[in-house]
């Protein structure tokens, strides 16, 4: 299965599913959008995917934020996802917050949604505040497609979902292994697919994928974490791979953020959705307040033996960076390796590409399943 | 013919008695960078010849050039050394060499050759980019830092500078270190805001506020572009993220380590003496290149 392709393709899927289904199609920025909501009212949940791509528009309308939402914004402008029928926003960065706003207000009449999520989201009332929340983009809904989004549909959208989660969950454990058999790109691209597709054909993908998988032979490689603003296409896996090396896990948004947690199905649908997006794995800026994010970093880079940490951040993202000071610290006090960089879709290869290969080298020197304990000191 | 006041010295020696009779056992290695080019022919851990010249609009060619010129003489010619090896920003554009090897591991390498093995702590100031690098009690790299962004082009801005205000790029540190007193240095963000910052200043002085000397005015300038390299040598402190600890003896390669402006105001933050040696600092990198060419 080529998920590249899946991802390359994903206008003219969801133009195809329109046609196919006859329904309505629903754009997302933030992770923490509750998709199964959506899939209930029986719309497609389709993420905003950034690209390479020279920016030509965006300017005009946004200025100074991080590449990715420039691209973001330039894609929308010209019309490239003209099938989105409405757009849903998530509390959160505030850069995709000004994308939502330029592609709602040069299209009036699109449907929009502000969801608001708690950034304290531990605290007594934060799981009522959204389940409040998520009524009120719940008859939003309903008033907008003339549905009721009844207790039978939730219940299918979370059963739907958390069978995606658990087969996302399952390939990943499989990059574990000694000799993973999936790469870091590929792995990327299956869950940027996963973002954009019907969810009930992506489990159909997923298991015959899973099938495939058991067949395959494994490789060894420097292994790597990968930490930092979301990466939105596997460019730099690919990279990675280039020079010897495999994500074999990660702790991005568009990453295992995305699917770690499960739902935990109760009476109450919508506050079993709350108590989800509020139990995920936090993003820096639902994170301030316990600052659980490092540890949790820590605790994958251990449970994935990892031989080291790459933290890519994205020039101007600003709720990357926020906690860097303690990750660099529970990393360097725990002893594993990491680089930091800050980078740009923009930035050329070369550059990025020099960070990587001189990570990798000063890594590779020491890892002796690698290189055999009795080689030499130099490099 | 206009003065080029950018312009720093270009330079080469053979060694002739150093054992060129057996070119085949000797490496070199090859420093492309953004600004400069340098090549360096090794043998039995010792330094036989070396050049170090200003890049053209080929890199190729640069590189094949500074090599040439550091075998200049000789009467061995690079296909009789056992193994070239090419660093630098455009290592990937030269295609003469058996390997290319990153520029972290060359000045990692080139600097311990260079300053001994007290080194722990190295930057290395270029042209284009500045790195930090701390490494083992052995040779190897424990830990780097590369600046980035708008802050890169640290040593091309002194050029630019000494370019427009006719001074001298080998005249404008010691000039600097005439001040009194460091002021404030200019904007820290990037070499564009602090050049325009710089030139400002240099306007009539009767505008000026505060009133600055020349002096005043370049210790400005080369203690912001000090600022920003500790910046990036900040980082890698080894002890606690977030102090600036300077771990074992300190080595600073790269153009910049011959402007006493940068390395006085950078020994004077950091609070320690960085180590010296009889090479020139810019040839770590090839220096590197050719230790680990084989």
């Amino acid at each position: 299965m080529d998920f590249k392709e899946l991802v390359a393709g994903r206008h003219e899927y969801a133009k195809a599913w329109k046609a196919r289904k006859g329904g309505k199609v629903i754009g997302w920025f933030e992770t923490y959008f509750p998709e199964e909501l959506a899939y209930a009212a029986g719309l497609l949940p389709v993420r905003i995917l950034a690209e390479h791509e020279p920016d030509i528009i965006s300017d005009k309308w946004i200025y100074a934020a991080c590449y990715p939402v420039k691209d973001m914004a330039n894609q929308l402008l010209l019309g490239r996802m003209d099938y989105i029928d409405g757009f849903v926003n998530t509390e959160g960065c505030q850069w995709m917050f000004n994308v939502y706003e330029v592609a709602t207000n040069n299209a009036p009449q699109l449907f929009k949604h502000y969801l608001f999520l708690p950034d304290y989201t531990e605290s007594k009332s934060s799981k009522d505040v959204l389940r409040s929340e998520l009524d009120v983009l719940k008859t939003r809904f309903e008033e907008w497609l003339g549905v009721t989004i009844t207790d039978e549909a939730l219940d299918n959208a979370i059963e739907v979902y958390n069978k995606n989660r658990t087969l996302l969950r399952t390939i990943c454990e499989l990059r574990r292994a000694d000799k993973p058999v999936i790469l870091g790109s590929e792995f990327m691209n299956l869950l940027l697919a996963d973002q954009v597709m019907d969810k009930a054909e992506m489990n159909v993908i997923l298991e015959q994928f899973l099938a495939e998988l058991q067949a395959r032979e494994g490789r060894d490689m420097v292994r790597l974490m990968l930490i930092g603003s979301e990466t939105w296409d596997s460019k730099l896996e690919e990279l990675i791979e280039s020079l010897g090396g495999n994500v074999v896990i990660d702790e991005l948004e568009n990453g295992t953020n995305y699917f770690w947690n499960n739902i935990y199905p109760q009476e109450d649908r919508l506050m079993a959705i709350s108590l989800r997006y509020l139990g995920r794995n936090n993003h820096p800026v639902k994170d301030s307040n316990w600052r659980r994010r490092p540890q949790r970093i820590f605790e994958l880079a251990e449970d994935y033996f990892v031989d080291g940490a790459i933290i890519a951040k994205q020039i101007y993202c600003h709720p990357h960076g926020t906690d860097n000071y303690e990750v660099w610290k529970i990393l360097r006090e725990r002893n594993i390796q990491y680089h930091y960089f800050e980078r740009d879709m923009t930035v050329p290869k070369e550059e990025t590409q020099l960070h990587l290969e001189a990570f990798m080298n000063m890594l590779r020197a020491g890892i002796t399943r690698l290189v055999g304990w009795h080689n030499k000191i130099e490099i | 013919m206009t003065h080029e006041y950018w312009k720093w010295p270009e330079s080469s020696r053979v060694y002739e008695d150093a054992g060129w009779k057996a070119p085949g056992e000797a490496t070199a290695g090859v420093d492309i960078g953004t600004t400069s080019a340098q090549a360096a022919v090794m043998l039995g851990g010792r330094l036989l010849g070396y050049s170090n010249v200003r890049v053209g609009a080929d890199f190729r060619k640069s590189a094949k050039d500074a090599l040439d010129l550091a075998m200049a003489g000789t009467g061995a010619a690079p296909a009789d050394l056992a193994a070239i090896a090419v660093t630098g920003f455009a290592k990937n554009s030269v295609d003469f060499a058996s390997k290319a090897i990153d520029e972290v591991q060359c000045h990692a390498k080139g600097a311990r050759f260079m300053y001994g093995p007290d080194v722990r702590t190295l930057i290395d100031m270029g042209g284009q980019t500045v790195k930090a690098i701390r490494l083992f009690d052995w040779d190897r790299v424990r830990d780097f830092m590369i600046g980035d962004k708008c802050a890169t082009g640290e040593g091309r801005r002194i050029e630019v500078l000494c370019d427009i205000m006719h001074v001298g790029i080998t005249e404008i540190g010691p000039k600097s270190l005439e001040a009194e007193k460091d002021p404030e240095p200019v904007s820290t963000t990037c070499w564009a805001f602090g050049g325009t910052e710089t030139l400002g200043l240099f306007g009539r002085p009767e505008f000026r506020s505060p009133k600055m000397s020349e002096a005043e005015i370049y210790a400005s300038y080369l203690f912001s572009i000090a600022w920003r390299i500790i910046g990036v040598a900040g980082r890698l402190s080894p002890l606690d993220v977030g102090k600036i600890e300077i771990d074992g003896t300190l080595g600073l390669t790269g153009g910049l380590a011959k402007n006493p402006g940068i390395t006085a105001r950078i020994e004077r933050e950091l609070g320690v003496k960085a180590a010296v040696s009889e090479y020139d600092p810019m040839l770590a990198g090839a220096i590197g290149a050719a230790l680990l060419a084989r």
